[in-house]
C-alpha cells in the first residue's frame, strides 16, 4: 500500500464518519447502514470466490442463516439480541461446513450448483415448516441491536470496515497467495504441495461466518426477517456488486456494494424509470468494463500497482 | 546407494487401453534416471500414478521405503516427491516470485527459512532473480520452464520427475536448462527422473534409461547399451528398418521420438 493509497482511504472512512454530522434523516442513514451490510456481503464473496476463482451462487444461504438465527434468538427465544452475532457467524458458518466439504473436493461446478440449491432448498423450508417460521411473513417484531439510527449507522460502517480491513489483511497474507493460487491453477498448486480442498473450505468458512453476520445485522436493522434474505435475486446482485467493483480486490467489491445499493435510492427522481436507468448502468458496465469499475479507478487515482 | 523409490507392477487402464502395464522400477539415491518411449507409451500417465494425480489399478509405489497408497498429491510432494509439468502451468494473475512463494508455503518447506527468503535463493538458482516481480503472463517460454522448476524446487524435494524439460524450447534454449538440471542433481544432490522427447540432450543427461512401449518397460540400461537395445531399435523403428536409434541420438539436432 503506498501513501496516496493509504491517504485515499482516511479520507473515505473520515467522510462516512463524518456523514451522520450533516445529514438529519433517519430514512438516509437507514439506507446507508444498509448499503454498507451490502459491502460486508459482497467482500465476504469476494473473499472466497474471488481469490479461489470457485464462484459461489447462493451467497444468500449464509446471509439467511445469520438473520433467522437472529431471529429465532431474539423474537421467538427472546434473548438479547446481540447473542445474534455469534450464533448466526457460527450457523452460517457451520453450513458452509455441510455444503463444503463434499462439494469442494471436486472439481466442475457441483459447489456452485450446490450453494444455489441449497439457498433455495432453505428459502422453501421457510415456507413449509410456516408454522415456526412465520411463513412468507417472516419473523416479526425483533428488538433493534442500537436505539438510534444514527447508532446503527456507526455499527454497521464499524462492522463493514472491519471485516473488510480483516479480509484484505488475510488476502495480502501468505494464506492469501495460497488462495490465489488456486484461482491459477488448482493442479499445479497440488503440485507445489498445497492441500487445495482444505484451503478452498477454510476460505468458505470465513466467508460465510462474515456474511452472517451481515444477515444478523440486516434482520435487526430490518427488525423482521422474511424469506428473500435466502433468495436467488439477492445471491446474484451481490455477484454484480462484485463485478462492478472489481473481483478479487476485496476494496472494490466493498465499494461496488455501497455504491449500487444506494443507487436506485440516488436515482429515485426519476421515477419509473429507474430500474431501467439502474439496469443499463449495470449493462454498459458490465459490458464495457469486465474488470470492473472501481478497483481500476482507485489504482489508476491512487497509482497502486 | 540404497533405494529412494521402488515401483512394483504398478497397473493402469483407460476403458480397456491399457497405459501402464506391470511397470517395475527402482530409483537409487542420488541417481539421475529417464523414461525413454514413443508417444502413447504411458510415460506421463506413470508420472501421474507416482505422484498421486491418477489413481492406480494395482501395484505398489514405495518411496522412501513407505508406501505411497491412498495418498493426495500434496501429501506425496509433502514426503518430498515433487513434479513439473509437460505444459508449463504458472499460476495466472500472480507474479514469477508470487509463483515460487506458493511452493515455499507447502508444509513440508516452511519450517526453516522465511518463505520470501528462501524463494528469491531459488529464484537466483535458477536464473530468474531479474524477473522475480514480473507477472508470468510475459514470461517467455524458456522462462516458464524454469519457473516449473523452481517452483518444484521449492517444496524441498528428494526426487524431482521432470516431465519433458525441454518441450516447446529452441534447441539454443536446451542447454542451460539442461546445465541448471545437471547442476540441480550435483548441488543439491537432488534424486532426478526425466522424461524427455530430444533424444540428444536427453542421452547426455541422464546415467541410466528405463525405456517404455505400450505401458510395458522393455529395457533397462545406460544411454550406451538402451540405444543398441533391439527393442528399443523395434519401438522406434519398426521391425525390419536397419538404422538405429544410435545414429539419431549422436546426429538428429531435433531428435523427437
Amino acid at each position: 500500500m503506498n501513501a496516496r493509497q493509504a491517504s485515499g482511504g482516511i479520507v473515505v472512512l473520515a467522510a462516512l464518519a463524518a456523514l451522520p454530522l450533516f445529514i438529519r434523516s433517519d430514512y438516509l442513514l437507514g439506507i446507508l447502514s444498509v448499503c454498507f451490510i451490502y459491502g460486508i456481503w459482497a467482500t465476504s464473496w469476494d473473499f472466497m470466490s474471488g481469490l479461489t476463482g470457485r464462484e459461489n451462487f447462493g451467497h444468500a444461504l449464509f446471509i439467511g442463516a445469520g438473520a433467522y438465527t437472529a431471529a429465532f434468538l431474539n423474537g421467538k427465544l427472546g434473548f438479547a439480541p446481540w447473542w445474534g452475532l455469534p450464533a448466526g457467524a457460527a450457523m452460517a458458518g457451520g453450513l458452509s461446513l455441510v455444503i463444503g466439504i463434499p462439494t469442494l473436493r471436486l472439481r466442475g461446478p457441483y459447489f456452485a450448483l450446490a450453494m444455489l440449491a441449497a439457498a433455495t432448498i432453505m428459502q422453501r423450508l421457510t415456507l413449509i415448516f410456516w408454522q415456526y417460521s412465520g411463513g412468507e411473513e417472516g419473523i416479526p417484531g425483533l428488538d433493534p441491536l442500537l436505539e438510534s439510527k444514527a447508532a446503527v449507522y456507526y455499527l454497521c460502517l464499524g462492522v463493514f470496515v472491519a471485516i473488510t480491513f480483516l479480509l484484505l489483511w488475510l488476502a495480502g497474507s501468505h494464506w492469501g497467495l495460497i488462495l490465489r493460487s488456486i484461482r491459477g491453477d488448482e493442479a499445479a498448486a497440488q503440485a507445489a504441495g498445497i492441500n487445495v480442498t482444505f484451503h478452498k473450505i477454510a476460505a468458505l468458512v470465513v466467508s460465510a461466518f462474515c456474511a452472517g453476520i451481515g444477515g444478523v445485522l440486516y434482520a435487526h436493522y430490518q427488525e423482521a426477517v422474511t424469506p428473500d434474505v435466502f433468495s436467488v435475486a439477492l445471491s446474484i446482485s451481490i455477484i454484480i456488486m462484485v463485478y462492478v467493483g472489481g473481483i478479487g480486490s476485496l476494496y472494490g467489491p466493498a465499494a461496488g456494494a455501497v455504491v449500487l445499493a444506494l443507487l436506485p435510492e440516488l436515482l429515485r427522481g426519476l421515477g419509473q424509470y429507474r430500474l431501467w436507468v439502474y439496469s443499463l448502468v449495470l449493462i454498459f458496465i458490465l459490458f464495457f468494463a469486465p474488470g470492473g469499475v472501481i478497483a481500476p479507478l482507485w489504482r489508476r487515482v491512487t497509482g497502486a500497482s | 546407494m540404497n533405494a529412494l523409490l521402488e515401483v512394483e507392477g504398478l497397473n493402469k487402464r483407460f476403458a480397456g487401453l491399457v497405459a501402464v502395464n506391470d511397470v517395475s522400477f527402482t530409483l537409487a539415491s542420488g541417481e539421475i534416471a529417464g523414461i525413454l518411449g514413443p508417444n502413447g507409451a504411458g510415460k506421463t500417465t506413470l508420472f501421474n500414478l507416482l505422484t498421486g494425480f491418477l489413481p492406480r489399478d494395482s501395484g505398489r509405489v514405495r518411496f522412501e521405503g513407505k508406501d505411497l497408497a491412498g495418498h493426495a498429491p500434496h501429501q506425496i510432494v509433502n514426503r518430498g516427491l515433487a513434479r513439473t509439468f509437460q505444459l508449463c502451468r504458472p499460476f495466472a494473475g500472480m507474479s514469477v516470485l508470487e509463483n515460487v512463494m506458493v511452493g515455499c508455503l507447502a508444509p513440508r518447506a516452511r519450517s526453516q527459512e522465511a518463505p520470501l527468503a528462501r524463494a528469491r535463493a531459488i529464484l537466483e538458482a535458477v536464473g530468474l532473480a531479474h524477473r522475480a516481480a514480473a507477472p508470468v503472463e510475459v514470461l517467455p517460454y524458456g522462462d516458464l520452464r524454469r519457473l516449473e522448476i523452481a517452483r518444484a524446487l521449492a517444496t524441498k524435494p528428494r526426487l524431482l520427475l521432470l516431465d519433458e524439460p525441454f518441450a516447446g524450447l529452441g534447441t539454443s534454449e536446451i542447454e542451460p536448462i539442461s546445465a541448471l538440471i545437471r547442476r540441480l542433481h550435483a548441488a543439491e544432490g537432488l534424486t532426478i527422473l526425466l522424461i524427455e522427447h530430444r533424444l540428444r540432450e536427453f542421452m547426455q543427461l541422464v546415467s541410466r534409461v528405463i525405456a517404455m512401449d505400450f505401458g510395458r518397460v522393455i529395457a533397462s540400461g545406460t544411454p550406451a547399451e538402451i540405444v543398441r537395445h533391439p527393442r528399443v531399435i523395434e519401438a522406434y523403428l519398426g521391425r525390419d528398418d536397419a538404422a538405429d536409434p544410435a545414429a539419431e541420438a549422436d546426429e538428429a539436432p531435433h531428435g523427437t521420438a
